[in-house]
This record gives C-alpha cells, structure tokens and sequence, in this order.
C-alpha cells in the first residue's frame, strides 16, 4: 500500500471513528435545587426538576425552560409524571426516600443527595460526576467550591452568639449545628446559642429559658413567608416578650432571613457565607 | 379520690415551678413569686415563662378532662370526647390554616383554632339537633364522625399542598404548651369561664339523663336542651384548650374514665370537678417531663402524656375487671 494509499485509509478510520455515535448524554431527573444546580454546573442539563420548595433565589437562570415537577406527593414526584421524561437516573433526597425503590422498579438508577453540611457538598458534588460519568469536571468544581468556602471564611473578627431558628411561633424551633442553616451561620462565624447540640433532623423546638439565660447577640428567623412579610414577621419576633431582655433584641439585632439560602443546599454556598456575615453577623 | 387528685397537682404544679431548662435555686422562685426578687434572667424565667406555662397547663388540663366528662354524660357514650363532636377536627383546621397558609399572621393561631373548632361543634349540633330525630345521640355521634372527617381532610389537604412549611406545624398537631406568657391564656380566658361555669350547673341534670330521657322528663329535666348545653359547653372548653395547647384530645376521652374507676361513681357531682382535678394534675406533670428530660430540649407534651396515662388506666382498667 503506497503513503496515498494509507493516508485514505487513516483518513478514513478516523472519520469512522468520529463519525461513531457518541456516547449518549444520561438523562438525569434533578429533584433538588443542589442536584440541578450541580448537573448544569457539571454541563448536564437536567430532563427535568423537581419544584423548589421556599423561593427561588438561587436558581440558575440556565434551569429556566426545564419542566418542573410538583413534589407534594408522598413519593416525591407523582411516578406517572416523572416515568414520562424517561430520566435513567434520578437525582432525589432522603425527603423522598419513599419514592426511591418504585423509581427503581421503573428502572431508573437513584442517588440520593442533598448535603446538610458545607462540608458535604464537595464530597456530594464528587459523588453526582462519579455518578454521570463527568470525574474530572466534578473534582475540578468540588474544589473550586471549598476553596470559595475557605476564601468567604477570612477575616471573621468575633464570634457574636446567635439564636436560628426555624418558621413561626412563639416557642423557638432552632435549627442546630447539623442543620444545613445551622452549619452555615457557624461557618460564617455565628457561634450557635445551641453549641453543640444535635438532633437527627436538625431542627429541635428548645426552652425559652435557655434563650434568656445565654442571651444571643443575634436571632436570625428563617420563616415560611413571602418576602412581602418581613417586615410583618420582624415586628412579630422582636415583640416576643420573653425575649425582650436579649441583647439581639436591645439592639435591633433580629433579621428575618427570607428565600432558601439558610433552608437548602447550594453548590453556591461560598456566596452564601459572604451574605450571612454581611447581612446578619457583621463580622467583616 | 379528690384529695388525692389535690394532692398530685400540687405536688405536679411545685414540680412545674421548680424544674427547667435553666436551674433556678428554690429560694430565687419564692422571692420571684412574692415579688421579692430583683428584675433579671432568673426573675423573667420563674414569672414570664414558668408561672403562666403552670397556670396554662392547669387550665387545658382540667378543660380537657371536664369536656371530656360533659360529653360523655351528655351522649351517654363512653367513647366521646372532643373528637367526636368536631372539635378536634376543627381546631387543627384553624392551626394550620394559620401556619401554613399565613404564617405571617401567627399571631392568631389561638383565634384561628378557638373559632374554627366552635365552628366545627356549631355544624354538628345544628344536624344533629335538626330534622327528624333531632338530638337523638347517634344522629349527634354520626354528624360528629362525619365533620371531624371533613376537617382532617381539609387538614392534610393543606400539609400537603404546604408540605415545606410543615415542620412547623407538627408541634402544634403533637400538642404542647409553649411559653408564651399569659398572652395566649388572655385571648381565650372568658371562654373557658363559661364553659367551667356551665359545668358546674350541668352536674346535677347530667346525673337524672344518667337515668334514661324518659325518667329525666318526669322528674322535670329536658334531656335535649341539657344534651346541648353540655356539648355546648364541652366545645367551648376543648376549642379554647386546642387554642393554648394544640391537640391533646388523650386526655379528654381518658381521664373521666380514669376518675370513674378509681372513685368507685360515675355521678357528675364527682366526676366533673375530679375530671378536672386529675386532667390538670397529668398535663402539668407531663409537661414538666417534656421540659426537662432532654433539656434544652423541649419534648412534644402529646406521646408523653400519653406514656404516662395509659399505663395508670390500663392497671385501673384490669383491678375494675
């Protein structure tokens, strides 16, 4: 075979070669705001979302278009709905742990993810491109995510107390360090009226009387309300009389913090930080 | 039985005062409570949050456990209780119309749960005291069942269509005290004059409908009118406890048998005012337990009441037998 000869034939593998169909994209189903957040991040566009509960704050313009499924059935999604985008994987929550085994009946693979710690959302990050075939792309993005968390980390001048906690009324329902808020305001530098109290869901109603008696500095109300209510739900937590004493209190230091950024996670969560310490704590 | 019943409050209720989440020593408590003490952390604690928490538990339980006696005298039905006249049902519709719904108007709440839960009696008494067979006590039982139903749909309707907001919710639908001061107890206190009130006048036409409608009629009584008025009254002293202390209705069904039992009477003459002696006693003491066993912690008064109550009324219920 003369060099014009094996040209054609190099020329001619190779564009075999390119011209075999590439590997299909996985059709991922991202029922959390993290997981969908984090696919796109990872240049996989979700088939379709799962609705965000609490606001839309942090949603990525580039999720615009996606369909959304409802997620008030017991399951997560309704099955008939979700079966009808065809997802082979489906990206859900311990929330919705229920629906995991019909999912995989319907053949689809299931991960459950949703990090309740700033810790846990490189090392979930990691585990989504392990998942989707996208390695390199994850590390690449779980780094640049703790080093951001590192970065929105320097410089805290004092470690003021804070009480967080979660909806209405007038018992408070704090949230604690293994809550996603909790871990974020004690990352940001709040230092938890709680310490290191833990629950297994995060969330613990606890006693008026340890609120007077450790006097936070700060309360920061994460409720279940539209923006438009703020101010409404600001009066209603500084006027609670049996915080009156406080020094959050004394000192017009009580925050209602709308949207979900203290309620769920994000792979923006350096961004995050930098917003608790600028809005609430102060500490820069 | 009364004297014994006394004593456990008492003794429930200086419990209550002395333990915490914070140690208070006894004699800051006696200097607070004689206005002795100066103003500070450990005066705002025993006088803004343990005192009108004490004095709220003492209420709802002895409304529960009265309401609960009323009903059962009045339908002559051992298994009545505030459930079973929509009560129950309608109170947690108010809740959580306000906390899921409007959480920015949670002042209300207490409103919320006291007006839909009269509401809900209103319903049942006005089909059960209508038409044919007007306040014949399974028509009463029956349109009862069929309200409470209604409400509990309407209930996790919206938990579901609110399912972000209802963790905080599930206090509330536990049942609990929270320490709010006297401003929830101000809200609902007349309501609660009037039903102890009617309670007391009810005690004795409650014994002759014990007799049978036929026997009470010719001895002057008019068992419809008293049937009314008790469930009236039942509803009145149950919507306003849901309103302060979410949904307890254990103690209702559970404590006039309790008194029963043990007092050896099913006369209304003891048990109404031993009801309410022994339902103030348990949900004082129980609330004391679910403040302090996993303090700062505060446990939902609810399952622990009920941990509690069954144990002393199945061993009641086995020495009757």
């Amino acid at each position: 075979m003369g060099p014009m000869n094996r040209l054609v034939v190099a020329v001619f593998l190779a564009l075999l070669l390119f011209a075999a169909p590439a590997q299909a994209a996985p059709r991922v189903a991202a029922l959390t705001p993290f997981s969908a957040s984090t696919i796109t991040r990872l240049g996989v566009r979700p088939v379709v979302v799962g609705q965000t509960l609490g606001g839309t704050d942090q949603y990525l313009a580039s999720l615009k278009g996606v369909p959304v499924l409802t997620l008030t059935h017991p399951l997560g999604p309704n099955m008939e709905q979700l079966a009808t985008y065809n997802p082979s994987i489906v990206l859900s929550s311990k929330t919705w742990q229920r629906g995991s085994a019909p999912m995989r009946r319907l053949g689809m693979k299931v991960y459950e993810s949703d990090p309740t710690s700033v810790a846990a959302v490189g090392r979930e990050t990691r585990a989504i491109g392990k998942l989707l075939g996208r390695t390199r792309a994850a590390n690449s993005l779980a780094t640049k995510i703790e080093n951001d968390v590192r970065a929105a980390q320097q410089g805290i001048k004092r470690r003021l107390r804070v009480l967080l906690i979660l909806g209405v009324g007038r018992t408070p329902y704090a949230m604690l360090a293994n809550s996603w808020g909790g871990d974020v305001v004690a990352k940001a530098g709040g230092q938890l009226l709680t310490n290191g109290l833990t629950a297994p869901s995060g969330i613990v109603r606890i006693s008026d009387e340890i609120v007077v008696q450790r006097n936070p500095d700060i309360i920061i109300a994460v409720p279940h309300g539209n923006p438009g209510a703020i101010s409404k739900l600001a009066k209603y937590y500084a006027s609670n009389p049996n915080w009156r004493n406080t020094k959050a209190v004394k000192n017009k230091r009580v925050y209602v913090a709308t949207g979900n950024q203290l309620l769920q996670p994000y792979p923006g969560v350096a961004a995050t930080i930098r917003s608790v310490r600028a809005k609430f704590l102060k500490n820069y | 039985m009364v004297v014994t019943a006394t004593v456990a409050l008492l003794a429930a209720a200086t419990a209550s005062m002395i333990l915490g989440a914070v140690h208070v020593p006894f004699s800051d408590i006696w200097q607070s409570l004689t206005g002795q003490a100066e103003e500070g952390p450990l005066r705002q604690i025993v006088v803004e949050l343990r005192l009108p928490r004490t004095v709220s538990a003492i209420v709802v339980g002895a409304a529960l456990g009265v309401a609960g006696a009323l009903l059962q005298g009045a339908l002559a039905n051992p298994l009545a209780s505030p459930d079973v006249i929509g009560v129950t049902g309608g109170a947690g519709f108010g809740a959580m119309l306000t906390l899921l719904v409007w959480p920015s108007a949670i002042a209300l709440l207490p409103v919320g749960a006291l007006v839909f839960g009269v509401t809900a009696a209103g319903i049942v008494f006005l089909i059960g005291w209508s038409g044919a067979h007007a306040g014949a006590i399974g028509r009463v039982i029956l349109a009862g069942i069929a309200i409470t139903a209604l409400f509990s749909a309407a209930t996790t309707s919206l938990m579901v269509a609110y399912s972000d907001r209802v963790q905080s919710a599930i206090f509330w639908i536990a049942g609990g005290l929270s320490s709010d001061g006297w401003s929830s107890l101000s809200v609902v206190w007349p309501y609660f004059s009037v039903g102890f009130v009617m309670a007391i006048f009810l005690a004795r036409p409650l014994d002759r409908l014990a007799l049978g409608d036929d026997v009470a009629a010719s001895l002057g009584g008019r068992p419809r009118l008293v049937r009314l008025a008790a469930a009236a009254a039942a509803a009145l002293l149950a919507s306003s406890a849901a309103a302060i202390a979410g949904l307890l209705g254990f103690l209702g069904l559970v404590i006039p048998h309790l008194v029963r039992l043990a007092g050896g009477t099913a006369s209304h003459r003891f048990v109404i005012p031993a009801s309410a002696l022994t339902g103030a006693a348990l949900l004082v003491a129980a609330d004391t337990l679910a403040r302090v066993v996993l303090a700062p912690i505060e446990l939902p008064v609810g399952p622990l009441m009920v941990v509690l109550g069954v144990p002393l009324f199945l061993w009641l219920l086995r020495e009757a037998v």
